[in-house]
């Protein structure tokens, strides 16, 4: 059983994997997304193409065509200093209301 | 931030083909992968998802605020589907605009355009005023040297102040000699002015003193011109008036301060001075020298006008305490230099500005008129878009985007409407309009014709865009895709009504303006223009010190001139009538001895010869002219005007009564004669108190500036050949300046009126034709709803008549509301261009109702064409008619 990735967090995912592998394409970031997490989280292509077209025009992103190690044709993304930073605001308030609602949870 | 994300979607916009290709190859790689992983093409392409779908969604993000790529796209096309609509509202549109940024850009050119001057707004000039409730007919005095030399030393406040003077110079001793129009003026004045030469230096104070004078600075044209822009020019001698000058500087290219056009008319300033000399004021004490002298002056950095008004108040009332016996005439008043450049233009031109702002109204209600029609028909295709799922933002978003398309391409064509008429102002617009040649389609005027479109645009969208999209689905299915909505109707004729009120408001402007018009062209000026030529005359007083020689030379010239075939009459004044006025001078009535001083006339004083009056055409009114027999041996006579015989001999022949100038030096003079008014500087001023002196006799001043006058049956260009001749024979070194027949001169005070008026009535046409439109419009779209009751009424025996008179009634409501809320606005506004009129009131009645009719008349008419329409219609058609 797969699950949707919650609202909102999207971006998140695909800039904290970019940060943390560098340069991808994106079939490489869907897989990676749901391999790390497990198999849990599935990224849809539907979603995943708007996305990084929304992220190159806020400048988060860069894009350049190049060539897999299988030497195929492939479109690689690269993180902008813009983009490290929303990351980093992006976690900050992802950690601030996860950390939230556990309590909640866990008060409750 | 948000403008580098503007400028990646721009980039996207830009490139579109690049970026969709890149994303249509990108997901065509992702599907290989997904594929070469599952093995099943079919279920990989289940999990991609619709890829047009997708692709659109991305297409999406790029856009500029999402949707507008697409808006403009459709509103093109739609725009293109209504050829003739599209046509008409550019039309009106661009004329509106065009019009608009023509005048604005002569409004930018003379009001907002600093003057070419560092920090120009603390160069300021000084005018003596006249006494209260003189009757000088000046608005302003010149200033005389002793005067001068107070206010130097009371207005601390000033950094430099600087004297000048109009004069004209022979230049002789080139090939043929040239008159040149000069300015004398002090090492003051272009320190007042902060400008700097573009070649060689100014005169130091030392150097503008008598005896020290003789050095010249040139306009960049006269250096070009006659020079041949020798860059060897400075230390060159000229020889001007017979005295030899050195060059020392040629000013930049444009400077041509003061041109008549920016300084009072009465100070006869050249139309473009030519060069510039030392004043040189003698120093103390002071001769007697009339007062021909204007002031400018720089104030210290943040001194204001004000400030500087108190100083010149300080300046009258040391001048008052020093000379009491001349007490009044001191007063003064500080101008800036930038309201005395624009001075007489503003009002006009804001008026203008006015005006065509009103046509622009009218243009952007009858584009209003035209989208809400057009959206009737359209409502059809809104409910179906509402069906779809467009909401209301959606749809008011596609209908501006519509008129801003409009609104732009009108302001497309409006920039070439401007130019074209920005370029007719040039070539026939009045020469004195001060620096119409600095007007331009500049960024400042693009700027504006951007904003007038875009501004327009909205205006005219909006109010329709929101009323369309009221029309939801559920009314349009309730009303059958018929019922006129009642709100939009009302709106339809608030704005028809608007534009003929205003189109009225304009009319009757331009009515006014009109028949004043007329009225100065019927005004009788005093004298005859017709197949007169005249020349100016100017002596180097090197060679004509002395009376008797000037005299000689008079007499030597006329006689030559007398003899050329065609001649009828030639004569000699100091004027001639519309090239400015004389001197004017206090005169004693010698037989009104008991009269009180101050009543005493004071009159302009013309030397003048005999033959003058015959040749400028002034009629005689009673005794006789001034003849070859009054010579310096005779008794001294004098011809006095009309006005000056009436106002001043009430009741009495003033025939041989005595006139004495102020100074009893000057023996009385004989009243042989006398002449009809004349006008001097323009038709519109009112009659003055002259007094004409033969050349033999005259007491004062030098002649050595004199207007010639000749009237011949030849024609001009003929007569000009003769003319040359005659005075080559008399001199060979005189020049013949400004030899001009006297209709055109009289013609040239008309162009700024006639302009004015043409300007004005093609805009009052203008508005009466864009509301005519209107009302066609809004009339023959109110007969096409009406069809089936119009098939009704005939069917139930209503007459051809009958539906004529509906129609017709119906347009006379919309026009008789239009013109009384007109009228009522007329009456308001008229006033404030009173001081344009002549010899007509505002509020005139002839041109109010005359306007009205003419309006109601051809409202009545573009109401005809639909209602004869209506009255053709088969009754069986247009009972089907849906």
């Amino acid at each position: 059983m797969r699950d949707e990735i919650p609202p909102g967090t999207l971006y998140m995912l695909i800039l904290k994997t970019l940060a943390r592998r560098g340069e991808m394409h994106g079939f490489e970031i869907a897989n990676a997304i749901q391999q790390i997490s497990g198999e849990v989280l599935q990224v849809e292509e539907g979603s995943l193409y708007p996305a990084l077209q929304r992220m190159l025009i806020k400048g988060w992103l860069t894009a350049q065509w190049g060539a897999t190690r299988e030497n195929r044709r492939a479109r690689y993304y690269r993180l902008t200093r813009a983009g490290r930073k929303q990351l980093d605001a992006e976690l900050a308030q992802y950690r601030r209301v996860s950390h939230a609602i556990f309590r909640v949870i866990e008060g409750a | 931030m948000w403008i580098a994300e503007l400028w990646r979607r721009l980039r996207v916009l830009l490139d579109r083909d690049r970026f969709e290709r890149d994303l249509q190859e990108e997901m065509r790689i992702h599907l290989e992968f997904l594929a070469s992983e599952h093995a099943d093409r079919d279920a990989a392409r289940r999990r991609f998802g619709n890829s047009t779908r997708l692709r659109e969604e991305s297409r999406e993000i790029w856009n500029i605020g999402g949707s507008l790529w697409r808006d403009v796209r459709y509103g093109l096309r739609s725009l293109a589907k209504a050829r003739s609509f599209t046509a008409l509202a550019v039309f009106t549109l661009a004329l509106g605009i065009g019009a608009s940024t023509a005048v604005f850009s002569l409004v930018d050119a003379v009001l907002i355009k600093p003057l070419p001057y560092p920090h120009p707004d603390r160069v300021m000039i000084p005018w003596r005023l006249p006494p209260p409730r003189s009757d000088l007919g000046l608005d302003e005095l010149p200033w005389g040297i002793l005067d001068l030399r107070v206010f130097e030393r009371t207005a601390t406040l000033f950094e430099h102040i600087g004297a000048f003077k109009s004069d004209s110079f022979n230049l002789t001793g080139m090939g043929e000699p040239e008159l040149l129009e000069g300015i004398r003026a002090s090492a003051g004045f272009f320190r007042a002015l902060g400008v700097e030469p573009a070649l060689g230096r100014f005169y130091t104070n030392e150097e503008d003193s008598p005896g020290r004078e003789r050095e010249a600075i040139l306009s960049d044209r006269l250096w070009r011109s006659r020079f041949a822009a020798d860059p060897n020019i400075l230390g060159r001698a000229v020889e001007l008036n017979g005295f030899s000058y050195a060059v020392i500087g040629v000013m930049p290219p444009g400077f041509a301060f003061p041109r008549a056009a920016e300084m009072p008319g009465s100070f006869n300033f050249p139309r473009e001075p030519q060069l510039w000399v030392p004043l040189a004021l003698t120093p103390m004490p002071y001769p007697t020298q009339p007062s021909d002298l204007a002031v400018i002056g720089r104030v210290r950095p943040g001194v204001s006008t004000a400030q500087a008004q108190a100083q010149m108040d300080l300046c009258t009332a040391e001048l008052d305490r020093r000379m009491p016996q001349a007490k009044g005439w001191f007063r003064g008043r500080v101008v800036s230099l930038e309201h005395q450049v624009a001075g007489g233009t503003r009002r006009p031109l804001l008026l203008m500005l006015i005006a065509v702002s009103v046509v622009l109204l009218i243009a952007c209600s009858n584009v209003a008129n035209l989208l809400l029609i057009r959206s009737l028909g359209r409502s059809r295709e809104f409910s179906l878009r509402a069906a779809l799922g467009a909401g209301r933002a959606r749809l008011v978003g596609q209908l501006l985007t519509e008129s801003l398309l409009l609104a732009a391409l009108a302001g497309a064509g409006g920039l070439g409407i401007a130019a074209a008429g920005l370029d007719f102002a040039k070539r026939f617009g009045p020469p004195n309009i001060p620096r119409l040649a600095e007007a331009s389609l500049n960024l400042d005027v693009f700027l504006f014709a951007f904003a007038a479109s875009l501004l327009t645009g909205i205006l005219f969208g909006f109010a329709p865009a929101i009323e369309a999209s009221r029309h939801t689905l559920i009314e349009t299915l309730k009303d059958g895709a018929r019922g006129s909505s009642g709100s939009r109707s009302r709106l339809r004729s608030g704005l028809l009504i608007f534009q003929v009120a205003l189109a009225l408001v304009l009319a009757v402007a331009s009515g006014l303006l009109t028949r004043s018009f007329r009225e100065l062209v019927r005004v009788d000026p005093g004298f005859n223009p017709h197949s007169v030529l005249s020349f100016t005359l100017s002596l180097p007083s090197s060679r004509y010190s002395e009376t008797s020689s000037i005299t000689a030379l008079f007499d030597t010239l006329l006689r030559h001139l007398r003899a050329v075939p065609g001649v009828e009459s030639a004569g000699i004044g100091e004027t001639v009538p519309m090239g400015g006025t004389g001197e004017s001078t206090v005169v004693r009535i010698v037989e009104h001895a008991g009269d009180d001083p101050k009543q005493r006339p004071d009159a302009v004083y013309t030397i003048a010869s005999p033959g003058y009056f015959a040749a400028v055409g002034t009629p005689l009114l009673r005794g006789r002219l001034l003849a070859e027999s009054d010579t310096a041996e005779t008794k001294p006579v004098t011809v006095i005007s009309k006005s000056l015989a009436e106002r001043f001999f009430v009741g009495e022949n003033p025939i041989g009564k005595h006139l004495a100038l102020g100074s009893p030096r000057f023996p009385p003079m004989e009243i042989v004669g006398i002449v009809a008014d004349v006008k001097h500087l323009s038709l519109r001023e009112g009659p003055a108190p002259e007094m004409y002196v033969p050349y033999t006799q005259k007491p004062y001043p030098s002649m050595l500036v004199m207007r010639v006058v000749v009237r011949t049956s030849a024609g001009p260009r003929a007569a000009a050949g003769y003319i040359r001749e005659a005075v080559h024979a008399s001199d060979r070194d005189l020049p013949v300046a400004e030899l001009a027949t006297l209709s055109s001169i009289v013609d040239q005070s008309l162009t700024q009126p006639r302009f004015a008026m043409l300007l004005v009535a093609g805009f009052g046409a203008l508005a009466v034709a864009l509301a005519a439109i209107g009302m066609y419009g809004v009339i023959s779209y109110s007969v096409t709803r009406r069809t089936q009751e119009i098939g009704i009424r005939m069917a139930l025996g209503a007459a051809r008549s009958d539906v004529l008179r509906m129609i017709l009634i119906q347009g006379a409501r919309f026009a008789a509301a239009g013109i009384t809320l007109g009228i009522a606005a007329s009456f308001l506004v008229t006033p404030l261009i009173a001081a344009f009129l002549y010899g007509i009131r505002p509020a005139d009645p002839v041109t109010f109702a005359g306007v009205s009719l003419l309006l109601a008349a051809v409202a009545l008419l573009a109401c005809y064409i639909p209602a004869r329409r209506a009255t053709r219609l088969d009754p069986t058609l247009a009972l089907r008619h849906e």
